[in-house]
């Protein structure tokens, strides 16, 4: 009796094994340049008082790409393919050129991280990004979609670092404790701006995409559904513990010492006097990993979104002469984003502007979107929304929505 | 239309939207859609479905009762307003907008997946046809309203103009949108059999989930498994289970037993037993023979076609047996020549058959040393005697040197491939 249930609980095990990766991926990519960029301000700045914020966004990230697993599985179709047919090609490809665009500042912004956390190693980005390239645009070109996903499962472990060095800046952990459980609301326009940046790094349009077309990718039975949502929690609980630890390492030592930082290689380097050499070189090490990590999947899931939607070939396992257009689109975006950061004097504000306004443009479109196609019995079946999840899907589409379109507002400001 | 003798060529992007006008010149609504009959090779849109915004339905007419389609409206002959009836759609009947725009559809010439971005229609003698499915770029660019724009920048740049994509309807396999209608539209799949099987294998390969089932039931036995054998071995699992239990143990009894028995073996044993209950009851003991057998072992892997003739009999009984059969060459390349008590005593080829006199007795033709080895053992010692004596297939016995099927060279290749 025992036996069996031990039996059924490891098999069960396995079958999870087999099934994860998708939500995993996709969460910890969230963590990228930009991310870190922002935990780290939230930490330095307003010191432990914003930790709590990072609960109610770990479960935004839960509601919504649940959603996405579950299309996934469900429809075994991409969300570019399902927003093409139901909604038609004129919406279709203006909001891909939007998803381009923004996702196109975002892989500028993760090669400019690679170049700032070799830089703290002092290794020049005219060495560092060209390399950097050649070693994604290799990676997925080479690869097939199993040998990529392995490969970005075991870049997730690297995330690690940021855990070692948040141990490493001996924070108070009373403090934290009490911090999260009984939280400090400050309403003062700087907070409140730290807030919506929290948010607003966190749920990016092309995640839905990519999550969705991971899963059909790896073709998950409906009947394995709960392993695939597992998938999804894990990695958003993953991605929070990550985010509150750089939070606290730059709460313990920045903030105590009242130094202020822009960016996550400022941070690095402001750490080493502070909490010693290690330290600051596993920050930048998590950095780099990031950042090197989001600039392999940014670009691929770029392609597979566009191709998906205009109906041309696509996919790791097809050869560069079936699906021209989708080798093409990678390489381009990969080579282009590097290359910028190579110009000198390059704009990245500007650049990251850009991409933020639009990307508040997007992401309202694709969740309600999603919103209307996970509601659809003909789609969905008796997979549609309950009442009571609907509810919350909506509120927190809407309450998204609201801080995004904030946010891209706080930059042009 | 009807009375004007002329052909005419339009999309069905320039008709959709197009507003739709009584004799009168009442506003009665905009082209919403278009029903097309599937059956002809370049089926009828016999049915226009119009929509106004107040309509909570969509409501339709015939085809015949539109006077012109001049400008930028649809003009309809006096008193067709009142023939205006609510939309149903028949078993072998397609939206145009609803089931094809937009939506993935099988090229069959390409042998791919194509996305329709436009569709191509016809006037002729007064009636509306399906002509081509527009897979191209000026699809995309015509719904956008840039066609005009770029055209004309392209022919400045480079000269000429982007090209064409069209495929002729005869080639285009619509798929379901909807899963739960896949069972009216499994009638129209029958394009698909144009197709090799290792095409459909591609082809089901890129499909959602609920295509990938529909294409694969509306497949014939044969058909079926054949493409079951090319597909990936990750979805041939999910394929055979979509199958109803009777389609999926016919389908099983067409391939080689020990071909079925490589699938059986990877089913839940629930499945497993259901598949193996409702087949024929000599492939079924075949299979369930071979299932015996460990994972591994040469008994595993063997095929039980042979033949198996006693030492007494003559090359005439031997070439009977030859003809009854319908096993795979290979298979028949060696003719086992049993003694006492149904033991192996050696070997006859198809040579024989050929060049000895017909009254000869097989136990003194035959070669009394065969090469053989035992069910239980293992496919790399198996693998190694074909790589030593370079047979086209070689006897599997038991401990009682009994013949219980034969490996063939293709058996082998295809268990250490498989290994690798």
């Amino acid at each position: 009796m025992i036996k069996d249930v031990l039996g059924r609980r490891w098999k069960s095990f396995l079958i999870f094994l087999a099934v994860m990766g998708p939500g995993i991926i996709t969460s910890n990519v969230d963590n990228d340049a930009g991310g870190i960029a922002t935990y780290s301000m939230a930490g330095a700045h307003f010191g432990n008082g914003l930790l709590w914020t990072l609960l109610p966004v770990m479960l935004v990230l839960i509601v919504v790409q649940e959603m996405s697993a579950r299309m996934g599985v469900v429809t075994g179709k991409g969300l570019s393919d399902l927003i093409r047919e139901r909604f038609g090609v004129r919406l279709t490809v203006y909001l891909l050129l939007g998803i381009l665009l923004t996702n196109f500042g975002n892989i500028i912004a993760e090669f400019a991280g690679v170049a700032s956390s070799l830089e703290v190693f002092h290794v020049s980005k005219f060495v560092s990004v060209p390399l950097s390239a050649l070693l994604v645009w290799l990676l997925v070109v080479k690869g097939t979609y199993r040998s990529v996903e392995k490969i970005f499962l075991f870049a997730c472990l690297f995330y690690v670092t940021y855990i070692v060095s948040g141990f490493l800046a001996k924070p108070d952990w009373g403090v934290i404790g009490t911090s999260l459980v009984r939280p400090s609301l400050d309403f003062s326009p700087g907070a409140l701006g730290m807030v919506i940046g929290l948010v607003g790094t966190t749920i990016a349009p092309w995640m839905q995409f990519y999550l969705q077309a991971s899963i059909v990718e790896k073709n998950i039975p409906v009947r394995d559904y709960k392993h695939a949502r597992l998938d999804v929690i894990v990695g958003s609980v993953i991605v929070t513990v990550v985010a509150g630890f750089i939070v606290l390492t730059c709460a313990a030592t920045l903030f105590k010492a009242g130094i202020r930082v822009e960016t996550a290689a400022d941070a690095a380097l402001a750490l080493k006097p502070l909490a010693g050499r290690y330290c600051a070189a596993l920050f930048a090490f998590g950095l780099l990993n990031a950042s090197l990590f989001a600039a392999s999947i940014l670009p691929l899931s770029t392609a597979f979104i566009i191709c998906e939607g205009m109906g041309w070939e696509n996919g790791l396992n097809k050869r560069f002469s079936e699906a021209p257009q989708f080798y093409g689109l990678y390489t381009l975006l990969v080579f282009a984003g590097a290359g910028i950061i190579l110009l000198p004097r390059i704009p990245l504000f500007r650049v990251m502007l850009v991409s933020q306004v639009v990307n508040g443009l997007v992401l309202p479109v694709v969740l309600v979107f999603m919103l209307i196609l996970i509601n659809s019995p003909k789609l969905m079946g008796e997979h549609r929304n309950g009442k009571v999840f609907n509810a919350v899907a909506w509120v927190t589409v809407a309450v998204l929505v609201v801080l995004t379109a904030a946010y891209a507002l706080a930059f042009v400001g | 239309m009807a009375g004007q003798e002329t052909q005419m060529f339009l999309y069905f992007s320039e008709l959709l939207g197009r507003p739709v006008l009584s004799s009168g010149g009442a506003r009665l609504g905009r082209t919403a859609d278009l029903k097309v009959h599937l059956g002809e090779l370049y089926p009828r849109a016999g049915t226009l479905v119009i929509r106004r915004r107040s309509d909570k339905a969509p409501r339709c007419l015939d085809w015949g009762q539109i006077e012109s389609l001049g400008g930028k409206a649809v003009v309809l002959r006096p008193g067709a307003e009142r023939g205006l009836a609510p939309l149903e759609v028949g078993p072998a009947e397609i939206l145009v907008r609803e089931d094809l725009l937009d939506k993935q559809v099988v090229d069959t010439h390409g042998a791919r997946i194509e996305r329709v971005n436009d569709v191509h229609l016809l006037i002729v003698h007064g009636e509306l046809r399906i002509a081509h499915v527009d897979f191209g770029i000026r699809g995309i660019l015509r719904r956008l309203g840039w066609l005009r724009p770029i055209d004309a920048f392209w022919g400045w740049l480079f000269g000429g103009r982007i090209a064409d994509k069209l495929a002729s309807w005869k080639y285009v396999q619509p798929l379901a949108s909807d899963p739960k209608r896949n069972l009216k539209l499994n009638v129209t799949l029958r394009r698909i059999h144009d197709l090799h099987p290792s095409d459909i294998a591609d082809i089901i390969e890129d499909l959602d989930r609920a295509n990938r089932s529909s294409v694969f039931r509306a497949l014939d036995t044969e058909t079926a498994a054949e493409t079951l054998q090319e597909v990936d071995p990750r979805l041939q699992l999910s394929l055979i289970e979509t199958a109803a239990p009777e389609k999926a143990s016919d389908i099983l009894e067409s391939m080689e037993p020990d071909e079925a028995k490589e699938f059986l073996a990877e089913l839940p044993e629930e499945k497993m037993e259901t598949l193996i209950g409702t087949m024929e009851k000599p492939f079924r003991e075949r299979v369930e023979g071979l299932l015996r057998y460990e994972e591994g072992t040469a008994g595993s892997i063997m095929t039980t076609d042979f033949i198996a003739l006693d030492r007494d009999r003559t090359i005439a009984d031997a070439v009977e047996a030859f003809r009854a059969v319908l096993h795979p060459l290979e298979t028949v390349a060696y003719i086992y020549v049993t003694g006492e008590g149904q033991k192996l005593a050696g070997v006859v080829t198809l040579r024989h058959l050929l060049l000895c006199g017909r009254e000869e007795k097989l136990g003194a033709l035959m070669n009394p040393h065969v090469v053989t080895v035992e069910t239980g053992d293992a496919v790399g010692a198996v693998a190694d005697v074909f790589n030593k004596y370079k047979f086209l297939a070689v006897p599997v016995l038991d401990d009682q040197r009994t013949v219980q099927g034969i490996i063939t060279l293709q058996d082998i290749v295809q268990a250490t491939a498989e290994e690798l």
